[in-house]
């Protein structure tokens, strides 16, 4: 009976579940209006002048706020949302970094730059949504779970030694962010696996698909950030849930032997270079679950200017007509796949020619017919890629175990001189840059030896600086913290900041097992808040829709890293507990030993016994007869 | 009045410390009911630092790559590696670690998951590790997250010496720190099997200490004897791999996730002519026979099969005969405490008839551990036993002399 019964129930059941998806799916149909999970995924290739290459992954998902969607997700990965319910982060970035981006070649002008440069290590900084007493205990959990997530002992950034408050210079300005950086973190494959594990296809289709691990390593630089918003918790504003950007930025050699080759013979013939020759491997067709994947060209203003297009003085007209065959067919390059479209940036005032973006839609090409982009150069160029205003390095000065100096040297670029005298009314035009410097506890920086030399000239402190904020560090509790604002003047050729240290002590246990390589100091952050680098493509249907480019589009300052200073502080000899140890109860033994002899010997008693043993020698008799005369003499006394 | 009173709340006093050991006793003697294997965990260890130890994470690694590959998924495989090999800038082949001089196998593949890693590969980290003691904000995918049926593989590799073994080069794991954490393991039910494997000079050393049951080691040499590398990769500039690992390596590339190679064909496997040191096995603590023992019993998952007639009939079966067990043994307890108290009380009116306590105290325990006498075998807790027996005695004719 029970056995008969049993088709019933599961066709009933087949039925009420099918019934049910059609439900579910007309619930969803329904709400297609409001928001949905989306995710997609682009690729943009830039030529550097320096004979690399750049090329910038950027996926983003986004997820609709969680009380019209619940706490289920299609593309949206589940770690993330949970990660930012959990600790009610605002706002996070995280970022993966090794090499170092060569501002003064790759240029620090450009959003790309500007968002995408990141200091060697991993940087982290996180923006929540608690009460101002619990921000330190979620951060504390908040880089445990990321170290669990991500392979990396970010969890290294919960003592509060190591992390650190920024008030205002630090971009996200906000009280509620906490700021640290882990300078000597190792970069590797096992970073990039979980990363690549967030994305809903992984690295098994479409662009991702490029991702070879040695390829991207080999590289010059390359930086893994993960970028993070969400308004799900704050009470206030529109809720957009979370928005997830995950970028990948990596500068490689475009087919470095054949480069070298042609490095020899001529100079400046850039390298060609395709997809398949720089990854070793093609993009067939798209991520299905993808709702745009594309891929960019980008040609620089610099270059773009140095190509000399046919029409470049109408270029605006030659855009809107898009299939324009003198855009991507030039004498001086060729492209392997026609572009699909064509971008032209907006003209804006301060710079002579304007960018190019090609656009291609991953869409049309398959297994069969995979997607692989090329680019032959047919004649020497050479351009510049623009500058930050000012270009910042950092140094030590001073010599010696036990003091130095640190200098933060800003140099003016050739760029901006000529914005500079563009953008200054009457001459009393200023330079506003803010320089954010963490320093750990064990370098102690006096902040009364602040000194700001103005084209080599030591000048008076209060004349440049308008704002600056300090927070001393404290021996094992906090780093010192410095935010200064300067006001420099436009025509200013070199600007230079020095603070002077002494080199602290750390405890035995504290040093790391190879201490004798030296101690990092993290990058200083030096942001110009008056400059934006923004790049406004012409405005088109599909531009909007376009998370790259709309990225572009935002105003976001320009922001340099310094390098990270490696500071060798005096070493014990670490067997030195040791040898402490084994001399100590030396002595100990030796000092107690002959104490214990010297109190517990009698001399007097001593003397006696060994009279008494002399008196033994003599003879046993004489004693004998003494003992009992004795005995007898003093019972006679007692008797008495 | 007052020595009337002293007695008695000394006799309280010290009756408690009793009824604690008898519990605890009495709980531990019961006979616990076998685990079912359940799940396989593995602990790789690699301990040193700098570049020119590169075989030591080529070691690790390739012992991870062969447990992934016998079936122990990722989140299972705790991976602490010490230095970053990899992208290491003496590296010529970036993201790639060989154990070959051909190179045919990258080692670090594409889905390399590395749990500790660098400074925090710490003595400290790894017991905390083995016995579970981790703060609270630790992520699972940090924890050994065993069970009382877990087989677990410990593999440690690095550079040791008599009874230690060195952790980046600046610490030690000592055979008792390894002895003490397997055994607070076994009492907190993280094992069923243990089997600790280990190529570092004088290898065999370390497990001098061991004393939990269900414990297999392996070690690459004897006391006295160093541990070979293996040889040397022009390309990569160091020694890639250490004699042990690649002969252990040697023997299961040829076996897959269905091969019923027992461990004792393991270490047979061993020549010590091609070791260069005598690959050393303690067998002593662990019950099996080892002719019986596949190896994928820890360097695999392979779960019994249990075959059933009809659907989870069997299984929760079982399960409910272990918690019957449970129950009962619960009870048993909660008897034997009863009747402890019991025994308590009538010590108590003994001790108020007799105004000369020292017999009454004698007499309480003395009857109850007679009955524990008979029931332990085990012959730590009777010594234990005696000296707490010892300790009324002493205390009592001390206060009789005074």
């Amino acid at each position: 009976m029970v056995l008969l019964q049993r088709p019933h129930i599961l066709l009933l059941l087949i039925d009420t579940h099918q019934f049910l998806q059609c439900w579910i799916a007309f619930g969803s149909a329904n709400e297609e209006g409001q928001q949905q999970e989306e995710f997609s995924e682009e690729l943009l290739v830039k030529p550097l002048p320096d004979h690399k290459l750049l090329a910038h992954f950027h996926f983003q998902s986004s997820a609709p706020p969680s009380t019209s969607n619940g706490c289920h997700h299609h593309l949206f990965p589940k770690a993330i949302s949970q990660l930012v319910q959990k600790f009610r982060v605002k706002e996070m970035e995280l970022s993966f970094t090794q090499g170092r981006w060569n501002y003064e070649s790759w240029g620090g002008f450009d959003p790309i730059s500007s968002s995408n440069a990141k200091p060697p290590g991993v940087e982290l900084w996180a923006v929540f949504d608690v009460p101002q007493h619990h921000i330190d205990a979620s951060w504390k959990n908040l880089t445990h779970t990321l170290s669990g997530l991500f392979c990396a002992s970010i969890n290294f950034l919960e003592s509060t030694a190591t992390y650190s408050t920024p008030e205002w210079s630090f971009p996200p300005a906000s009280g509620n962010v906490r700021y640290g950086t882990l300078p000597c973190e190792a970069v590797c494959t096992e970073n990039l696996t979980p990363w690549l594990k967030l994305l809903p296809c992984r690295d098994k289709a479409a662009i991702a698909l490029l991702l070879d691990r040695p390829s991207l390593y080999r590289g010059f630089y390359h930086s893994q950030r993960l970028h993070l918003t969400s308004t799900e918790s704050s009470s206030e504003g529109i809720d957009s849930g979370i928005i997830l950007e995950q970028t990948l930025t990596v500068v490689l050699q475009p087919n470095s032997e054949r480069a070298i080759e042609v490095h020899a013979s001529e100079k400046h013939v850039q390298p060609s270079w395709s997809l398949s020759s720089i990854f070793g491997k093609q993009v067939s067709g798209r991520c299905v679950l993808a709702k745009s994947s594309s891929v960019y060209l980008l040609l620089d203003r610099g270059l773009v200017a140095e190509l000399k297009f046919p029409n470049k003085e109408n270029g605006k007209s030659a855009a809107n007509g898009l299939t324009s065959e003198n855009f991507w067919s030039n004498p001086s390059f060729e492209l392997s796949v026609n572009p699909d479209r064509i971008f032209l940036e907006e003209s804006s005032s301060h710079s002579k020619s304007l960018s190019i973006l090609y656009m291609f839609q991953v869409e049309k090409y398959s297994e069969s017919e995979p997607f692989d982009i090329g680019l032959m150069w047919k004649v020497p160029v050479a351009w510049l890629c623009q500058q930050t205003p000012l270009h910042a390095s950092r140094f030590f000065m001073g010599s010696g175990n036990e003091r130095g100096a640190i200098a933060i040297s800003l140099k003016s670029t050739q760029f901006t001189e000529g914005f500079m005298s563009a953008n200054s009314k009457d001459g009393s035009c200023e330079l506003r840059v803010d320089v954010f410097q963490v320093v750990p506890w064990y370098v102690k920086v006096y902040f009364h030896s602040l000194r700001v030399f103005v084209d080599q000239q030591p000048r008076a402190v209060s004349d440049f600086i308008e704002k600056i904020h300090v927070s001393p560090s404290k021996d094992k509790m906090s780093p010192g913290v410095m935010e200064v604002v300067l006001k420099l003047p436009c025509r200013v050729n070199t600007a230079a900041l020095t603070i002077e240290f002494d080199k602290g002590f750390l405890r035995i246990d504290e040093y790391p097992p190879d201490a004798n390589q030296g101690f990092d100091i993290p990058s200083a952050i030096i942001s110009f808040p008056n400059f934006h680098a923004s790049m406004v493509f012409l405005e088109d249907d599909s531009l909007n829709r376009s998370p790259l480019l709309s990225k572009f589009q935002e105003k976001c300052p320009v922001m340099s890293y310094t390098e990270v200073l490696l500071v060798p502080l005096t070493t014990p000899d670490f067997s030195m507990p040791y040898n402490v140890i084994t001399i100590k109860c030396t002595v100990f033994a030796l000092y107690f030993g002959s104490l214990l002899n010297v109190l517990q010997r009698r001399v007097a008693e001593e003397e006696r016994f060994l009279k008494a043993k002399a008196a033994k020698k003599t003879g046993r008799l004489p004693l004998l007869l003494s003992k009992l005369s004795a005995k007898l003499r003093g019972s006679g006394i007692n008797q008495d | 009045m007052e020595t009337f009173i002293n007695p008695k709340s000394l006799f309280h006093l010290l009756l408690l410390p009793c009824l604690l050991l008898y519990s605890s006793i009495a709980y531990n003697s019961s006979p616990v009911e076998a685990a079912m294997h359940t799940n396989n965990w593995a602990v790789l260890v690699c301990t040193s630092r700098f570049w020119f130890n590169y075989r030591h994470m080529a070691n690790t690694l390739s012992l991870y790559r062969t447990v992934k590959r016998l079936g122990i998924p990722d989140e299972r495989i705790i991976l602490m590696l010490a230095d970053d090999m990899a992208c290491n800038t003496r590296n010529k082949y970036p993201a790639q670690v060989f154990n070959n001089e051909n190179h045919r196998l990258n080692l670090y593949g594409d889905n390399v998951e590395v749990d500790y890693r660098g400074y925090e590969v710490t003595v400290e980290n790894f017991l905390r590790v083995l016995t579970g003691r981790h703060e609270t904000a630790v992520p699972r995918s940090k924890r050994l997250l065993s069970d009382e049926g877990s087989h677990i593989l410990l593999y440690m590799t690095g550079h040791g010496g008599d009874e230690f073994l060195k952790f980046q080069d600046s610490e030690e794991l000592q055979s008792h720190d390894l002895a003490d954490a397997v055994k607070q393991m076994k009492e907190k039910h993280r094992f069923k099997e243990l089997l600790i494997m280990v190529d570092t000079c004088q290898a065999a050393t370390l497990f001098n200490q061991l004393q939990s049951p269900g414990v297999l080691a392996i070690g690459s040499s004897m006391k006295g004897e160093n541990s070979y590398s293996h040889h040397l990769d022009s390309d990569v500039g160091v020694s890639v791999v250490d004699r042990f690992t690649y002969y252990t390596l040697a023997f299961f590339e040829r076996l897959n996730i269905y091969d019923n190679a027992s461990l004792s064909s393991l270490f047979s496997s061993y020549n010590p002519s091609l070791l260069m040191s005598t690959a050393y096995y303690r067998k002593d603590l662990y019950k099996r026979r080892l002719e019986e023992v596949p190896v994928t019993n820890f360097f695999g998952s392979v779960m019994e099969t249990i075959h059933t007639d009809a659907a989870y009939k069997a299984l929760s079966r079982r399960n409910s005969g272990r918690f019957e067990d449970e129950m009962s043994l619960d009870q048993s307890v909660h008897h034997i405490k009863r009747r402890m108290l019991i025994k308590v009380n009538d010590g108590d009116e003994i001790h108020d008839i007799n105004p000369e306590g020292e017999e009454g105290a004698s007499k309480c325990p003395w009857s109850t551990f007679r009955n524990k006498f008979q029931k332990a075998e085990n012959v730590d807790s009777l010594l234990n036993y005696g000296l707490v027996a010892m300790i009324p005695l002493l205390v009592i004719s001390t206060w009789l002399v005074q």
